[in-house]
């Protein structure tokens, strides 16, 4: 059999130098953004029983999941997703806790990806919760910690979108027809493909829910959705949705938002938890969303805890792919100095590397027997200057 | 700002869209004397045409690198990805059909059946709605000969006018689904773009 023990497996990758520095850079300001909003940082398991992923209301697709066996014979998966994991945490082990719990996190999720496709099967995301509020105040200290989150990374332009669950469940309820169609109507809307909704739509008895249907892909854009969309929808549950939605773009308008902030009444996630207020984030040159979040109020019962709760999560690997192509400093130094120590005088040198990095400087300790070899490799590192250190310290500049 | 840039399926497909871009006005010399080359522009348009393989149109969109993409339903019937899929552009219409010899009873009989495509992923959607097993065979080239040669019990492929498979004594079973062109946008561009993407499709829909 062929051994594969010089490449990585499909969809996932080693980080280098400067890509390494972008990540932990994006991962570092996303986690000060998280930390100094007052959220606390929790990791939870690699791997998860499947059934965590597995409920009765959601369930993350099966064969997306990385899957393994415990020495039970259970199934395994590798973590697709870390709000799931986060509210089985907070359903079991913060039961009682005080509310709200502000929680954050970092760390990867695995997705097994269609071969070929050129999306990572590893992707490290970042992103907070809050657990136990239903309030509009939690909504939007969500959203404007996410704007705050996208603007502190500095990358290209970005959107943020915004759009409710309810309005699509209020129009299907009203609907009245079977689970299936439901979810046909749901992804017609949701990858916007006017003309089979239309089709599909016309199949089912005209009422003013169907043509509402129809017109939902279409209503995102600015503030002006709210106008349009409040002429076209007559029905008392809806008119409350988009009042609050619009109180929520007016509050981000006053943080001088505007134009970053977009309004998608079309956002009807097929395979989510969410269950009010929706968002997406955007940047120039990825072509999906980055961030992505929402309020589930349901999730945590299902692992019998009965709490509100809503949040989002970044792609950190999307935002350190952007940054990487803005030529960003991202910390890898070459060393101010290289010490090298004469024979004897080891102990000496790493005191004196001690020394210099206290001082502020990067030192780097020399690991060859030979000065001709520490400088030759000095010279090919771009290290400017060597400290030779015997009896005295001589300090000799690199040609 | 860079320039919108639409992936275009190369045959058929591209010819009638040029055309659509014809009938807007748009400056079509370097799209109709096109050479080798892969990357087009429209310049009074503000348009980037890239000429591409059908699943390639999908690739592209669905990675941002391309905004829009004009190609069949077919392709996206058996590829899938995520985009949106906005306007049915009404040219390149052709059927989806199960195709076999002539005056046979396909689903006679209980033994599990044999069936050839291009498209397995279409074909074992059709069936699996049928609630029926089958046997898929992936041919590259005339999947008509399949049946002939008794690799398979059908096909499924795409027919037009059905001239190919009369000629070779075959006959249409049953239809699976109709194919037209279609037009889809990266799901990011129309968020970032939405104006110009917004405006494009309006006139491209305008002149259908």
């Amino acid at each position: 059999m062929r051994k594969h023990y010089n490449i990585t497996p499909e969809g996932t990758r080693d980080l280098l130098f400067e890509e390494c520095g972008a990540q932990k850079k994006v991962e570092n300001i996303l986690s000060d953004v998280f930390k100094n909003r007052g959220f606390t940082e929790v990791i939870t398991p690699s791997i998860e029983f499947l059934d965590v992923f597995n409920l009765k209301s959601h369930n993350f697709p099966n064969e997306q999941m990385y899957k393994l066996v415990d020495t039970k014979g259970r199934i395994i998966v590798m973590r697709p997703d870390s709000t799931m994991p986060i509210a089985r945490l907070v359903a079991t082990r913060l039961k009682g806790h005080p509310l709200p719990i502000r929680l954050f996190y970092n760390q990867p999720v695995f997705t097994l990806n269609q071969s070929l496709n050129g999306r990572s099967d590893e992707v490290v995301q970042s992103g907070i919760e809050i657990i136990g509020s239903s309030s509009k105040r939690a909504d939007l200290e969500v959203i404007a910690t996410a704007v705050e989150a996208l603007n502190s990374c500095n990358t290209t332009d970005f959107r943020l979108e915004i759009g409710h669950i309810g309005i699509f469940n209020t129009l299907v309820e009203a609907l009245g027809v079977d689970y299936d169609v439901v979810e046909e109507i749901r992804w017609l809307i949701e990858v916007k493909n006017y003309p089979a909704l239309n089709d599909l739509l016309d199949s089912i008895e005209d009422s003013d829910c169907t043509g509402m249907l129809k017109q939902l892909p279409r209503l995102f854009g600015g503030e002006e959705v709210f106008e349009t969309a409040s002429k076209m929808f007559n029905n008392s549950k809806i008119t409350e949705i988009l009042e609050y939605l619009k109180t929520i773009y007016h509050a981000l308008s006053e943080l001088g938002l505007h134009e970053k902030i977009t309004v998608d009444l079309g956002i009807v996630n097929r395979a989510d938890y969410y269950t009010g207020m929706v968002f997406r984030g955007y940047i120039e040159g990825f072509g999906e969303n980055v961030l992505s979040g929402g309020r589930y109020d349901h999730l945590i019962s299902e692992f019998g805890c009965d709490l509100a709760a809503t949040g989002f999560g970044i792609n950190v690997d999307a935002i350190a792919r952007a940054l990487l192509k803005q030529k960003v400093d991202f910390g890898n130094k070459i060393p101010d100095v290289l010490v090298h120590a004469e024979n004897g005088y080891e102990m000496k040198a790493l005191l004196y590397c001690k020394d210099l990095i206290k001082q502020g400087k990067t030192a780097e300790n020399s690991v060859f027997e030979d000065l001709s070899q520490a400088e030759a490799y000095a010279k090919q590192k771009g290290i400017k200057q060597i400290d030779i250190i015997s009896e005295d310290v001589t300090l000799r500049m690199v040609k | 700002m860079r320039p919108i840039r639409i992936a275009l399926t190369k045959g058929r497909l591209e010819k009638d869209t040029v055309g659509l871009f014809q009938k807007l006005e748009y400056d079509c010399s370097e799209l109709l004397n096109k050479g080798r080359k892969l990357i087009l522009s429209v310049p009074d348009a503000n348009l980037e045409v890239v000429l591409a393989k059908a699943a390639d149109v999908i690739t592209y969109v669905e990675h941002g690198v391309c905004d829009l993409g004009v190609v069949g339903k077919d392709t996206i019937m058996e590829y899938g990805g995520s985009f949106f899929e906005v306007t049915d552009l009404g040219f390149g219409k052709c059927q989806f059909a199960l195709a076999g010899e002539k005056g046979k009873d396909f689903y006679e009989g209980y033994s599990v059946k044999t069936i050839a495509t291009k498209y397995p992923n279409v074909t074992r959607r059709f069936f699996e709605g049928k609630g029926m097993d089958i046997e898929i065979v992936k041919i590259e080239g005339s999947v008509e000969l399949a049946p002939l040669l008794k690799l398979s019990n059908a096909i499924v492929d795409i027919v037009e006018t059905g001239s190919t498979l009369k000629e070779n004594g075959l006959e249409v079973f049953e239809y699976v689904a109709p194919i037209s062109a279609r037009m889809i946008v990266n799901t990011a561009s129309v968020k970032l773009r939405k104006q110009e993407i917004e405006s494009f499709v309006e006139k491209i829909e305008s002149v259908l």
